[in-house]
């Protein structure tokens, strides 16, 4: 598959110096990009010099920012999790996953107060999570195995990065959050309850572009997965290293990126054709997600995952 | 306790002692080669703690050795060697070299308060040097480093600068000065304008020298938070400590526990500059940094199995197979096809080489192509001679036509070249100065056009043909200029061609001559080619009537003409006009036999007669008789009235004679006034008697000659036959010439009977 993607690109790239001119006035594809280990090998990559200039990132501060931005059409692709995915989808505007970045091991979980010590008791307490990201799917997760309602706990709304503050003041008794927060938040005494590892294969972190930006700009969408694919190349092969640029550019302590690294999952290439073939994992997950009435809008099938490798 | 029992004790002891120095001595030891990238002594200070610290945990003793990479290559090759720690690089270069249980432990090492088990490399220079700020002023400087095999001392940073776009191994003069130590004291010094080092050094020598980094100024240094060395390239994991495949396994696993029992605070790593031994890292990233760099031990090209590369570019090596399977069959083919394009021209220059009609091409004028038959046509001996001269060189100067040879090819070769096909006649000449008639053709080679192209100049000889038209057109001015009458008529007689003079001889014009017989004898017609025909000709003369004037005699000669099986295929038959000739003959036959002035038979004619006479009445038995007859008086006559007078008178008197005697009888003059006469049929001498008397009567009368009446005699003499002899006529004539002597003996004018004289 790869290699006749290969030779096909081999050959596509014989044919388009002809168009060069006409790839060369294209606006660079503007991608979104919020700070999770998952999207790491795309600042890698760009660090190193492996992302084309067909492709810019735009970091906002949380996935929010890519979501309001994606809406608005500022942007043109954003690394999302999956069920935001289908959240914009489902707010009309049609996109296309091009790549699987991580798939959570226990990266996202609920952290606790130290005195709360099994599911059943977080029946009336206060839990700080982002409502609208992929903290507030695994909560629900979590209800549904704790077998309590919505209603049986306080839901404080919080994006993630404000998650500390929050402990800090009191204000929660619990918080559904992801690294680094996570780790931050344990050193700050909470404890973990559950984690996505309990719900093995489930969120997934996945790059994707509007589809209108993949029917006309389908080059710079493969540099943007092929610079993500050199990024992670580097993050898993060289990590003595890449632990390091990961820290300083998280603004975190080396060993906290190796403790993140530790709870996902980063498909590599031939992972990420299993994920995203027909009827592959993230499609049945996509489908569990979304209202079977919107269903006719997702469309995950024409990832365009073409590498060179 | 008592005394006794001390010394108990003390024996005790002293045993024990004794024994543990026996156990101790016989305990194993184990050499530990450390990689002296800094000075052999610093090396050894500070390794030799964790060298008694392993001897204390693994029970084992250890020693502790200090050696360069190639002295370590050495020992770990002769198995000198049971554990050893050193780069990444070098591992990798040893573990090519030979089969390695892996790595047992990866060295974490200390800064303060902070530890890593990564290394990087640092690019650095004297403070000082405002020229070089960043990676792109490098190339064309000098260079200083410990050593190929360094991670932190050459490859990191040679990987780093390959990426920023130059090989620091081609673009720079790189000093391999062994140590980091002396790397950092080159580039102080000023011999090297950059330092390759390896992470901590800075930081170690800045513990002795603690104003350093004052000194020295580090390029392309990485913000990487929570590393705690000044680094100029991403980072690799920190050295391995490797186990020999030949050491215990149970003693590995008491090394390797004892390692990672090492707590930072003990003396053995606070020693040695760690803060103890982490699993064994993936050293996967230094593989990919050595296979880039192509530098020991992937300086080899890698070995790659056909059928990975197969699996690999399935497509393209099936479009590689096919295309070279069609360059192939398309070679064949074209090897095949020019094997036999080779033949066939080989076998086209045979034919025109020994096509038995001359051919010759001619290009600028001049034979390029020459093959047998023209050499031979012109009697040269090979190609040789021939090539690079011109026609003219072997032409007369002249054509038959009056042309001068050159100018005439000249006018032909450049119609040639316009594309059309020239045909002519032209006369060559050979080696031998003899010449021959050629037949030429001139055709332009097809395809090629203007003044260098060339012309196909095609010879056939017919000089053959050329003599024999010569020899034609003489036989045919023979035939119609001969003045003989010639004429060919086919098998049956009828004329098919005639010339002039038949036509003028027979007076029968063309028409009428042609498809008829030819005039032939009146008795034997058409018999005569009868005869020609089996005789092979026939010749004859005969009377023919002309057309228009006198009747014609001709001499006529008709041969047969044989086709080619034998059979009689024409006649050819020549004539000519023999009537003058004809009349000519009769005349002189007269001339022969008569006497010119008076007509009648001479003496000879006379004899002739006699004897046919004589023959016919010794047939019949009859008698004749011979009279001589001789004119008297005559002589006077003629002396006076002359010749002419003389000639009249006998004339006259010849006339008068003729007319007494009979038709069957015969007068004849013999000469001057002498006449002889046959008197044939004598039935009785009486009747003779009155003819002869009449005949003297005849004459006696006178004759007017000349104005004058003359008058002469006859004397006559005469005999008779047959007589009892034999007689010839001479003797007849004599016996009558007797008589008439006798009657001129007796007076004249009278007859006598010739008698035999009485014996």
């Amino acid at each position: 598959m790869q290699r006749r993607d290969f030779l096909a690109l081999s050959i596509a790239s014989g044919f388009a110096v002809a168009g060069v001119t006409g790839c060369s006035q294209q606006q660079p594809l503007a991608f979104g990009i919020h700070p999770w280990i998952g999207y790491e090998p795309l600042y890698l990559a760009r660090d190193f010099g492996w992302l084309p200039e067909s492709v810019t990132l735009k970091s906002g501060t949380s996935s929010k920012d890519s979501v309001d931005r994606l809406l608005s059409g500022e942007l043109d692709g954003a690394a999302l999790t999956l069920d935001e995915t289908i959240r914009v989808l489902s707010r009309g505007r049609e996109l296309v996953v091009v790549a699987v970045a991580d798939v959570s091991a226990g990266a996202d979980m609920l952290v606790v107060r130290p005195s709360i010590t099994g599911l059943a008791d977080l029946r009336g307490q206060r839990i700080a999570v982002e409502v609208n990201g992929v903290s507030g799917i695994l909560l629900l997760k979590i209800l549904e195995v704790a077998g309590l309602a919505r209603d049986d706990i306080v839901t404080v709304d919080l994006p993630v990065s404000q998650h500390p503050q929050a402990w800090a003041r009191g204000d929660v008794d619990a918080a559904v959050c992801y690294e680094p927060t996570a780790s931050a938040l344990q050193r700050a005494g909470v404890v973990r309850l559950f984690d996505s590892s309990d719900m093995p294969e489930t969120i997934f972190d996945v790059l994707v572009v509007t589809r209108a930006t993949a029917d006309t700009n389908p080059e710079a969408v493969r540099d943007l997965v092929g610079a993500h694919f050199a990024g992670l190349q580097h993050l898993v092969r060289s990590q003595h290293d890449a632990v390091y640029r990961v820290a300083s550019r998280q603004g975190v302590d080396p060993v906290d990126v190796r403790n993140a690294l530790a709870t996902v999952m980063l498909p590599d290439l031939s992972a990420n054709q299993r994920y995203l073939a027909a009827f592959g994992r993230v499609e049945t997950v996509a489908r569990a997600l979304f209202p079977p009435d919107a269903q006719r809008e997702h469309d995950q099938q024409p990832a365009p995952v073409k590498t060179p490798v | 306790m008592s005394a006794r029992q001390y010394f108990f004790l003390l024996v005790a002891l002293f045993i024990t002692e004794c024994v543990t120095a026996t156990v101790a001595s016989a305990r194993e030891t184990l050499t530990f080669g450390v990689f002296a990238y800094r000075p052999d002594h610093i090396i050894r200070e500070r390794y030799e703690p964790l060298a008694q610290y392993l001897s204390e945990e693994a029970g084992v003793d250890v020693e502790l050795e200090v050696l360069d990479q190639a002295d370590m290559s050495r020992a770990v090759a002769a198995n000198r060697l049971d554990f050893f720690l050193t780069n990444p690089s070098h591992f990798l270069q040893i573990r090519s070299e030979r089969s390695l249980t892996g790595v047992l432990a990866t060295l974490v090492r200390r800064s303060g308060n902070h530890s890593t088990s990564s290394l990087g490399g640092v690019i650095f220079t004297a403070a000082g040097r405002e020229t070089i700020q960043s990676l792109e002023d490098l190339p064309g400087k000098s260079i200083a480093s410990p050593g190929v095999h360094f991670l932190g001392g050459f490859q990191a940073q040679t990987l780093e600068l390959l990426d920023a776009g130059f090989d620091v191994r081609r673009s720079n003069r790189v000093r391999f000065v062994d140590t980091h130590d002396r790397v950092v004291r080159s580039v102080l010094a000023g011999n090297a304008d950059v330092g390759f080092i390896r992470t901590s050094i800075l930081e170690e020598m800045a513990e002795a020298d603690p104003d350093l980094f004052t000194r020295v100024k580090v390029l392309n240094q990485q913000a990487l938070a929570g590393f705690p060395y000044v680094v100029s390239t991403r980072l690799y994991p920190e050295w391995p400590l490797v186990a020999l495949p030949h050491v215990n396994e149970r003693v590995v696993r008491r090394v390797a526990s004892a390692l990672f029992a090492i707590e930072p605070d003990d003396r053995a790593a606070v020693s040695a500059g760690i803060t103890g031994f982490s699993p064994p890292a993936d050293y996967q990233s230094v593989e990919y940094l050595a296979r880039t760099l192509r530098v020991p031990p992937y300086d080899q090209m890698p070995q790659v199995a056909w059928i990975d590369v197969l699996n690999q570019y399935r497509a393209w090596a099936f479009t590689i197979v096919v295309l070279v399977l069609l360059l192939f069959g398309s070679a064949l083919w074209l090897a095949k096809s020019k094997r036999q394009l080779a033949a066939q021209q080989k076998r086209l220059k045979q034919l025109i080489q020994d096509w038995p009609q001359p051919a010759l091409l001619i290009q600028n004028g001049i034979f390029v192509n020459t093959n047998r038959a023209a050499v031979d046509l012109l009697k040269y001996t090979s190609n040789a001679s021939l090539s690079g001269k011109s026609l003219e060189a072997f032409s007369p100067e002249t054509q038959p036509d009056g042309q001068i040879s050159q100018q005439k090819m000249e006018q032909r070769l450049s119609r040639v070249r316009g594309g059309q096909v020239e045909q002519c006649e032209w006369v060559l000449r050979r080696s031998d100065q003899s010449e021959v008639w050629v037949d030429m053709t001139l055709a332009p080679v097809q395809g090629e056009g203007g003044a260098g192209s060339v012309i196909l100049c095609s010879l056939y000889d017919i000089t053959r043909r050329k003599r024999a038209e010569q020899r034609q057109r003489l036989a045919a001015s023979v035939f119609d200029h001969s003045r003989e009458a010639i004429f060919i008529t086919d098998s049956h007689g009828m004329v098919i061609e005639a010339n002039d003079a038949y036509l003028e001889i027979t007076g029968w014009p063309q028409s009428r001559a042609i498809g008829r017989l030819p005039p032939l004898p009146v008795e034997e017609g058409s018999g005569v080619f009868a005869s020609a025909r089996a005789q092979g000709f026939w010749s004859g003369e005969f009377r023919c009537k002309h057309l228009v004037g006198e009747p014609r005699v001709l001499a006529v000669t008709i041969s047969s003409v044989c086709g080619d099986h034998g059979e009689v295929s024409h006649f050819v038959g020549m004539f000519s006009d023999i009537s003058r000739l004809k009349e000519q003959e009769q005349k002189l036959t007269i001339m022969a036999h008569y006497d010119a002035l008076t007509g009648l038979p001479n003496r000879v004619l006379f004899s002739d007669r006699l004897q046919q006479a004589m023959a016919l009445t010794r047939r019949q038995g009859s008698k004749l008789a011979v009279v001589y007859i001789d004119l008297d008086e005559f002589k006077p006559v003629n002396d006076a009235f002359g010749h002419e007078a003389g000639d009249q008178l006998l004339i006259e008197v010849a006339a008068r004679m003729r007319a007494v005697l009979r038709e069957e009888d015969t007068l004849a003059r013999l000469g001057g006034d002498e006449f002889a006469a046959i008197v044939t049929n004598v039935q009785q001498e009486a009747s003779l008697e009155s003819l002869l008397a009449r005949l003297r009567n005849q004459v006696a009368e006178p004759v007017w000659v000349a104005c004058h009446s003359v008058e002469v005699s006859a004397s006559i003499g005469y005999t008779l036959f047959p007589q009892t002899e034999n007689l010839d006529g001479d003797q007849l004539l004599r016996q009558a010439d007797q008589a008439m002597y006798e009657a001129k003996h007796r007076g004249r004018n009278r007859y006598i009977r010739f008698s035999a004289p009485c014996a």
